[in-house]
């Protein structure tokens, strides 16, 4: 099975990023090695259910992907402005108070 | 036919396999987050790419082949998005990619320094703080209010500690 050598792979690179995401510096480097986990495990889904036969597993991967793009804009846009709602100006802020 | 395609998947998942292992190996050793969103996306693109290949030669043209499409597009949708939101916000934090000087060195080094040009876009809000600014002219015809007090918006940002009652 060829599937075998692909999950080893890609275990391999998840475990590299679950390394840089618990050791790395600055928090940029742990959401580059989150985004990787999440390909590797929408990847590992895929390739786990051609192994066991069970090909429906690849609705839980279509699932990671939108998760995936959705959490990795959201703490973008944390960073950035440090909320995730929307950025008001403080003057339209002090009206209604 | 059907071992012409067997050899082919297994080929496909094969380099995939060892293209991921390869772009995960460069995510611990590189030095810098830009390197290492460069490792990443080695991963990213020839590793899935492959290892849905391989897969796709697999199914055939059934259901299963065409989510696993569905899949692969919405990765490749998403990997260049995020790897440009993560470099901008990494730039506009202050990071300074690492780059070889004239003495073979890796240094930090200010991209404005070598591209003037990218003086004018970083310095620059980005776009949502402008349409943030901008929800004033719907309500007044004076055009030099609303730019006055978006200019102190962001000198207020820069430097919270000028005036202490702007922020909040």
């Amino acid at each position: 099975m060829m599937f075998v050598a692909g999950i080893a792979g890609v275990l391999v690179g998840l475990a590299c990023a679950v390394y840089r995401a618990s050791a790395g510096p600055t928090p940029f480097d742990r959401l580059l090695a989150a985004n990787a986990i999440g390909t590797s495990s929408i990847l590992l889904l895929a390739l786990f259910g051609f192994v066991t036969g069970r090909p429906e597993f690849l609705d839980i991967g279509i699932t990671y992907a939108l998760l995936n793009m959705i959490a990795v804009l959201a703490v973008l846009k944390f960073f950035r402005y440090g909320a995730l709602g929307h950025v008001q100006d403080p003057e339209q802020d002090r009206d209604p108070e | 036919m059907e071992v012409l395609l067997d050899l082919l998947s297994w080929i496909a998942l094969a380099l995939g396999g060892f293209f991921y292992a390869v772009g995960g190996i460069g995510i611990v050793r590189m030095p810098d987050v830009f390197t290492r969103m460069h490792a990443a996306s080695v991963s990213e693109t020839l590793g899935t790419g492959l290892l849905v290949l391989g897969m796709v030669l697999q199914a055939g043209f059934t259901l299963v082949a065409a989510k696993l499409l569905i899949i692969f597009f919405m990765l490749m949708i998403v990997a260049p998005v995020s790897s440009h939101a993560l470099a901008r916000a990494a730039l506009h934090e202050g990071r300074l990619p690492l780059l070889v000087n004239a003495k073979n060195w890796l240094v930090e080094t200010d991209p404005v320094s070598l591209f003037p040009e990218l003086e004018t876009r970083l310095r620059q809000p980005l776009s949502s703080e402008q349409v943030a600014g901008e929800t004033d002219p719907q309500e007044g015809t004076l055009p030099a209010r609303p730019t006055g007090g978006y200019a102190y918006a962001l000198e207020g940002d820069g430097a919270p500690s000028d005036d202490g009652e702007a922020p909040r």
